[in-house]
């Protein structure tokens, strides 16, 4: 089928404001709507149910959520691994205090206490600007991973200050803990993904994005046609740390099952979620995922290619991976620097006139 | 443009001072412009014209002085607050979003005529879906009245200079302001676009009634288009009348042919 919308013609508003208005991408997404829930479950195994597509789908929505501060409000932040670590250590009081909520609930929650403290460091977003606001916000990063590694309470005074998972379920099927098995967690995070992409997207093309990104483009304009900085600006942040303390939350509680704040949620989460965004695409949901899967499925294919093709030794396999993926970063960047989803995007315009170069 | 005087006044200006550190900007301006009428403020470059504009909607804060805009008096008032009253301006230098589509921008425009929260937005249902539709129907006539359909969907930062004055114009009537502040809306137009833009104005200000309040260079265009104009020079008032009296007052003359200042 020819990627084209020649003759698909819109009599209303509401046609052309649905949210793929070409046929095309509408066929596509819910090709991938029904791959990733009716097909890859019973076709891929454990592993790669457990190691790669469970990162990807957590890391997606975190990288979702900075993206909507960072891309769609632009708002530089490096706290999106401390915003996590609220997530994953909300989500691990609560599970413990009160287990019979149930867990979406929970993750939920938790995502709303991840909301309420990225808008308090968000504050400083009003006077600062660009690099500035990215070291306020580093800020946030050292202290939250600090807070979480000294007061005992946040880890329920556990000798080691790692925290473990309860098991938990889902009408009677286990999702969290060392007892769940692969596709119960992959259709939850799944799932949840799915829902708040769509969401996100929704909210992207509605009057809130549009003043995120009018912030983003030209703050002074957009003030002065009332857009209020205070209540966008807060916004983005809210909306952005509840997308990724729900990854927090999800990446602790569903994929790594225990947890030590300085290990699972430093500096380094924060700088790979940052990048999965540039290389995936500022100002895109589809960036997003992108994004993610470059940087998360791109390692673990190379390491297996090095190890299970060629037979390299797995340390300078990881050594190499390190190498190729640096390469590979910069040179996406020099051929799109707008990343992935402009590529994508290109490629669109291209294939709707094909074979005609105009 | 034949208005009687005996109009209502819809704002007026009441000894505005405005100054940064010791650089006095504006020193002791009044006026008034009346509801549905073209005002234009002209003056040498560094007159405090700018200034003036950013005064009344809200950006730079007076020292002195008082604004009373549709009846309420005020002395300092937020840019947003300004725009939720009626205030809405295109800017000297386009001041676009220039990521977003040519609608996205005007539609951006009406978001004080929004008012769904976060959680319909995210749905994109019910209220959500219903106040974006019927903003686009708003957006659409705008798109209309300024024959900009073609461009709709791209993004603003691609198109040429005059459409992207003319899609900031459409931004600024999207928020179906009571006064337009337009800042040099025909800067670095050929005499075509000129033409073109002096039309919009003319229209927006007959069809809609907007009163508009125009800071222009072009000499032309001001006598043209303006019920009254008000002469501006190194932030002091020199004139403010009709168009001819101004054009014959010999203070504008030597303003604007260079004649020395005494105390400059």
């Amino acid at each position: 089928m020819i990627y084209r919308e020649t003759g698909q013609f819109k009599a209303h508003y509401q046609d052309d404001q649905a949210l793929f208005p070409i046929d095309q991408d509408r066929y596509v997404i819910f090709g991938v709507l029904f791959v990733t829930f009716a097909l890859v479950p019973y076709l891929l195994n454990e592993y790669w149910l457990n190691a790669i597509l469970l990162p990807f789908l957590i890391y997606s929505l975190a990288a979702l959520g900075l993206n909507i501060l960072t891309g769609y409000c632009g708002q530089l932040s490096l706290g999106t691994g401390g915003f996590m670590a609220v997530g994953a250590f909300s989500v691990y009081k609560l599970m413990v205090a009160f287990p019979e909520l149930g867990f979406i609930p929970l993750v939920l929650l938790s995502g709303l206490i991840t909301a309420a403290v990225g808008t308090l460091f968000g504050l400083p977003s009003l006077r600062i600007k660009g690099f500035y606001l990215a070291v306020a916000t580093l800020a946030a990063q050292f202290f939250l991973i600090w807070l979480f590694n000294k007061v005992g309470w946040f880890f329920n005074y556990s000798a080691s200050g790692m925290i473990n998972a309860p098991p938990m379920t889902i009408f009677g099927v286990i999702v969290t803990g060392p007892e769940a098995n692969g596709v119960a967690k992959y259709y939850l995070v799944a799932g949840i993904v799915a829902v708040f992409a769509l969401a996100a997207k929704n909210i992207a093309r509605g009057r809130i994005g549009r003043n995120w990104m009018a912030i983003r483009d030209m703050d002074i304009a957009a003030e002065l046609i009332g857009v209020r900085p205070l209540v966008a600006k807060l916004s983005a942040f809210a909306v952005s740390s509840f997308y990724v303390g729900m990854a927090g939350a999800l990446y602790f509680a569903v994929w790594l099952g225990s947890a030590e704040p300085t290990e699972a949620f430093d500096i380094n989460q924060s700088f790979l979620v940052l990048f999965m965004i540039i290389i995936g695409g500022l100002g895109s949901v589809l960036g997003s995922f992108l994004g993610a899967a470059f940087l998360v499925i791109m390692p673990i294919l190379l390491k297996n290619i090095m190890v299970d093709g060629f037979g390299t030794d797995s340390a300078l396999a990881a050594h190499i991976e390190i190498i190729v993926v640096g390469v590979l970063i910069i040179g996406f960047l020099i051929v799109e620097p707008h990343g992935l989803a402009r590529l994508w995007r290109i490629a669109k315009e291209k294939m709707r006139l094909w074979p005609f170069p105009y | 443009m034949n208005r009687q005087n005996a109009a209502e006044t819809i704002l007026s200006v009441e000894n505005i001072s405005l100054s940064f550190g010791i650089m006095k900007v504006l020193d002791d301006i009044s006026f008034d412009i009346k509801r549905g009428e073209i005002r234009s403020i002209i003056g040498p470059n560094g007159a405090g014209k700018s200034s003036m504009l950013n005064v009344i909607n809200g950006f730079y804060h007076p020292q002195e002085g008082s604004i009373t805009f549709k009846g309420e008096t005020r002395k300092q008032m937020a840019p947003h607050v300004a725009a939720s009253h009626g205030i809405a301006r295109t800017f000297q230098n386009i001041a676009l979003f220039k990521g977003m589509s040519t609608l996205d921008n005007i539609m951006t425009g009406r978001n004080l005529k929004m008012k769904t929260n976060l959680f319909w937005q995210a749905l994109h249902l019910g209220p959500a879906r219903l106040e974006e539709l019927e903003n686009r129907e708003a957006a659409e006539q705008i798109i209309d009245f300024l024959d900009i359909q073609a461009i709709r969907k791209k993004p603003v930062g691609k198109l040429p200079y005059g459409l992207q004055k003319r899609v900031e114009l459409g931004r600024a009537l999207a928020a179906e302001p009571d006064l337009l502040l337009l800042d040099e809306p025909m800067a670095g137009m050929n005499s075509e676009e000129k033409e073109d833009m002096s039309r919009f104005i003319i229209d927006v200000n007959s069809q809609f009634g907007t009163t508009i309040a125009l800071i222009e260079h072009d000499m032309g265009v001001v006598m043209d288009l303006s019920d009254r104009v008000l002469v501006l020079d190194y932030g002091k008032q020199l004139a403010d009348g009709l168009p001819d009296e101004v054009r014959r007052n010999q203070d504008v003359i030597d303003a604007y042919l260079g004649v020395p200042h005494e105390h400059a």
